[in-house]
């Protein structure tokens, strides 16, 4: 009896799943599963699954190698560098070290920091505040991923959410003085996706092992 | 990161079913089917049970001939434990915890 196209596609899907799967057992074991199924719809959905399934794995085995570990940690420090950046530059003008604005002004869009001179005059001194907590609680993160202790991911989003909740109030500012501290909106949404990418793969880094008991 | 109990509706699903008949063994697919799972949520769960003692696996030959060795699953000792633990306070209606206070 022929195949269906139904069937072969199940089939290959199915190989591709047992491949990519790390552990071969699991695999094999799917792929086999397959071979009892009649239903060739049903087939080609189980093979999809375990597709998912497979690829899920091979992440979660990715996520745990010290690489994934590094490259986030990294991730993890630049996004408090970025948080400090502001306040630090604010700190700056408004104790006349201007060498070290300048310096710092030479990394923000337009290269000069009296550029922003509106913008910083009109930011209410707590909103730097803000922008170090955030800082603050993404290294607390940091520390307590490294050392695999739980709240990490807590930590994080409540960095991210002091995150945002600055951007809209600087939001505000550069509409109430006129000044666009970053003209480019690529840049800006990329940072804002960059951190909410990290959270989740921190959330999914924690998630291992954890999904049923301890 | 601590290994913290994390419950799914999931787990809980497959845990419910599986502590209907300890007993028994049972295919990736008959759980799929039993469960309402797709393949890509039951795998991972059984992963999970599996790797932390909960859920014991074997190979067992087909029903029919010229077809390959299945895998089975079905609660250890320590799953059917945790199972009961989890699964069961759930269940249990509100008119029978008062019986039993009774």
């Amino acid at each position: 009896m022929s195949e269906t196209p139904r069937r072969r596609a199940a089939q290959a899907l199915m190989r591709h799943a047992a491949r990519i799967m790390p552990r071969g057992d699991w695999g094999k074991a799917m792929q086999n599963e397959l071979q009892a199924i009649d239903d060739d719809h049903v087939a080609l959905r189980w093979a999809f699954g375990c597709v998912i399934a497979g690829y899920g794995e091979r992440m979660n085995v990715m996520l745990q190698t010290w690489y994934a570990r590094s490259a986030l940690a990294c991730l993890i420090v630049l996004l408090a560098l970025r948080e400090f950046f502001a306040p630090l530059l604010i700190f700056a003008y408004r104790t006349q070290h201007l060498g070290l604005a300048h310096f710092l002004g030479l990394r923000t869009a337009g290269d000069d920091y009296r550029r922003l001179i509106p913008v910083m005059d009109a930011t209410p001194a707590w909103l730097p505040l803000l922008w170090v907590a955030a800082g603050v609680f993404f290294l607390m993160a940091l520390w307590r991923m490294l050392r695999r202790v739980d709240g990490a991911v807590a930590l994080f989003f409540l960095a991210f959410a002091l995150d945002l909740a600055g951007a809209v109030m600087a939001k505000s500012i550069e509409s109430s003085t006129g000044v666009i501290v970053t003209p480019n909106l690529m840049v800006r949404a990329g940072g804002e996706i960059l951190m909410l990418s990290a959270g989740l793969v921190l959330w999914r880094m924690t998630q291992k092992g954890t999904a049923a008991a301890s | 990161m601590g290994r913290k109990t994390i419950r799914s509706k999931q787990t809980d699903r497959l845990l419910a079913m599986m502590l209907k008949e300890p007993l028994t063994w049972h295919h990736g697919y008959a759980l799929m089917k039993l469960t309402g799972l797709q393949s890509g949520t039951l795998y991972p769960v059984l992963l999970r049970l599996s790797d932390q003692g909960l859920l014991e696996t074997l190979w067992r030959e087909a029903d029919k001939p010229g077809k390959p060795p299945r895998h089975v699953y079905r609660l250890t000792s320590a799953g059917l434990a945790f199972a009961r633990e989890q699964v069961a306070p759930a269940r249990r209606k509100p008119h029978e915890t008062s019986a039993a206070k009774a």
